[in-house]
């Protein structure tokens, strides 16, 4: 299977590319008040709105502004879809089909971290929304 | 010669054929001499049959050929119809769509057999005839025999290839706004008018493609009428279809997301709601029961209400979850009104704590169509009177549509609360204010940091005339924000699953240039 590898932080982070609809660029993200800190806004492309999220946070680490919504992955799987935005964009590598079912992928002596759209949407739905956390 | 185009247009076309062919069934299905009905029909499948001989579709060809045969038969008055041979008919179009979709071939086992079978049965001469065959009626004026042909209003197009054209002018927008600068040198003023008009065309192009994404509520509820057909058929009932207010527009995006809960719906009215039609004549109702889906937009709501003429919901089971589950005593149930009763089917662990059996099946699954409606930004309540019937009401907040509001500024949020819902906006200096409980400072809501004293910008609610269930929001509210940007209109779309969490945005507004800002929901004002 194809995997597309992004970098959040220090980690590569590979999604299978069947989940990647689309990267875009330089667009532009509404902030939305009252939502958790990963949740960095709204986008509107071509007719859709997409929850766009920040990898960095997500993943537990700290903003350190290398984060900038410049370029924005988007994911589309079943009836969910999410944008998210990594530090850089890395690319796509192969990977044997039986890798797929493990967390971590070693490529030219570099770990990836293998995540599901699914996982993420998981941690964003354990997130707390609304104005009871301020 | 590349047939695949010509297919693909075939299964287009044909498929609006079946759809008329299947709603003229179900009329004639009520009244078997109608013989203009028989005569409709017979066009209906002669062009299915014509499109599919020119692309040699012989499967689909032959089996119009004897469906019309029969048609003709009954058109004529040489035969009478029967609600049996409907009933054939009837699989004869549902095979059809089947040969259609997958272009005139039998890929399974089980798809031959039930063609080989159906073509059996069309070959003999309908069931149950009976050789009194009525006065045939005359076809209606036939001394004009001029084809009445239709002007075209409407023509058929992707609901995807909307969204494209969305998307092209959504990035030709964009670019707009990358125009590079050019110094008053470089650039004449003639260009820059030039520049200038091309782009407010561009979203006034954009704006009105917008509204392609609307559907009237009526054409939405259609595409039930077989289901529902079907579904009464399976529970041995005889139920009228009623549409009111179809013509309201709504969504395609929210409208989809609704088929599913309405099945639901319609499924328990049918099964459970309507009685079997002996019982209903013993209660002197009308031998058929009645399913009515009545659609009406009020403020910046849509309303989608079911309902059924049935036996209503039993309140023993609910009574006994809340006495034995709840612990709530009879002296609390008393105090609850009806709606909170009924609400309590919406609960998710009522239907897994009762039996089945013990609910007669009544309410089951109905947590899960509160909750696709919940997901929608919306709420369903639900009203029922013993032997008068059972209501459904779907209240779903602004479907994309267009409205106008006032825009405005929080700290680095841009807001939106639809202009009709406001009564004035005024600047105040707050330390002078009057009934200052009225006064609501959304900054500190949403979290904004630094007081706001001295002059304030406040955008008053207005107070509303009655008191029905609509108007149950926070009257004559003021709300104090940082800057009103204008007056604009905005085409509105649901807020997504995650945001409608917060339960204080009614939906996301996207402006004319392609910005967005979020609707409060007043009415959720903590």
């Amino acid at each position: 299977m194809k995997l597309f590898v992004f970098k959040s932080k220090d980690e590569f982070i590979g999604i299978e590319s069947d989940y990647v609809h689309r990267i875009i660029d330089d667009s532009k993200v509404t902030q939305v008040p009252l939502t958790p800190e990963p949740y960095t806004g709204l986008l509107y492309h071509r007719g859709e709105l997409f929850d766009v999220i920040n990898m960095q946070l997500l993943l537990g680490y700290q903003a350190d502004g290398s984060a900038e919504p410049n370029r924005i992955i988007i994911l589309k799987w079943l009836d969910k879809k999410l944008a998210v935005i990594p530090d850089e964009i890395t690319g796509m590598i192969w990977i044997d089909d039986e890798a797929e079912s493990k967390n971590e992928y070693y490529h030219e002596n570099h770990k990836i971290r293998l995540i599901r759209p699914d996982y993420i949407w998981k941690k964003l739905s354990e997130l707390s929304y609304g104005p009871h956390k301020i | 010669m590349d047939l695949t185009k010509y297919e693909k247009i075939f299964a287009q076309e044909s498929g609006k054929y079946l759809k008329e062919l299947e709603d003229l069934l179900m009329q004639v299905e009520k009244n078997l001499s109608n013989l203009g009905l028989w005569a409709e029909i017979h066009g209906k499948v002669h062009s299915i049959k014509g499109m599919a001989r020119a692309l040699s579709l012989n499967k689909i060809s032959d089996l119009c050929h004897l469906m019309e045969e029969w048609c003709i038969s009954f058109q004529q008055g040489k035969l009478m119809s029967s609600k049996a041979a409907v009933q054939t008919l009837f699989d004869g179009s549902e095979l059809l769509g089947t040969l259609i979709s997958k272009s005139g071939r039998l890929d399974s086992f089980g798809d031959q057999k039930a063609y080989d079978s159906l073509i059996s049965l069309f070959q003999k001469i309908p069931p149950e005839l009976s050789v009194t065959a009525p006065e045939p009626q005359p076809p209606p004026s036939p001394a004009y025999a001029q084809p009445m042909i239709k002007s075209i209003d409407y023509v058929r197009i992707r609901y995807s290839f909307i969204e494209e054209l969305l998307g092209l002018t959504q990035e030709v927008q964009l670019l707009a706004k990358r125009f590079p600068s050019f110094s008053q040198d470089q650039m004449s003023s003639g260009l820059k008018n030039w520049v200038d008009h091309y782009t407010a065309l561009m979203k006034v192009l954009y704006f009105q493609l917008t509204q392609l994404r609307l559907m009237p509520v009526g054409d939405f509820a259609d595409m039930f009428r077989k289901s529902i057909r079907n579904m009464a058929k399976e529970n041995d009932k005889n139920i009228d279809f009623e549409i009111i207010g179809g013509e309201i527009q709504a969504d395609i995006t929210l409208l989809e997301r609704l088929r599913e809960p309405l099945i639901h719906i319609f499924r328990n009215c049918i099964a459970h709601g309507i009685e079997p039609a002996e019982e209903r004549t013993g209660k002197g109702k009308n031998a058929a029961g009645k399913i009515t889906i009545e659609a009406r937009s009020e403020k910046e709501n849509l309303y989608i209400k079911i309902r059924d003429d049935g036996r209503g919901i039993n309140k023993s089971p609910i009574m006994k979850y809340l006495q034995e589950k709840q612990n709530i005593t009879d002296e609390e149930i008393a105090d609850m009104s009806e709606e909170d009763i009924f609400d309590t089917i919406l609960r998710t662990d009522f239907t897994s704590s009762l039996g089945a059996t013990e609910l007669s099946g009544r309410g089951i699954g109905m947590s899960v169509v509160a909750q696709s409606v919940d997901y929608l930004g919306g709420s369903l309540t639900i009203s029922s009177k013993e032997d008068k019937g059972t209501e459904f009401s779907i209240k779903l907040p602004l479907s994309l549509s267009i409205i106008y509001a006032i825009i405005f500024s929080v700290g680095k949020y841009i807001l939106a609360i639809p202009t009709l819902s406001i009564n004035s906006i005024d600047r105040i200096d707050l330390s002078f204010a009057e009934n200052p409980e009225l006064y609501y400072d959304t900054r500190k809501l949403m979290g904004v940091t630094g007081e706001k004293s001295g002059y304030a910008t406040v955008l008053s609610l207005r107070y509303t005339a009655d008191n029905s269930a609509f108007t149950d929001g926070k009257s004559g509210l003021k709300l104090i924000v940082d800057n009103v940007i204008g007056n604009r209109p905005l085409m509105v779309l649901p807020v997504g699953e995650l945001l409608s969490r917060i339960k204080l945005f009614s939906g996301i507004g996207i402006m004319e240039n392609g910005d967005i800002s979020i609707l409060l929901d007043v009415d959720n004002l903590p």
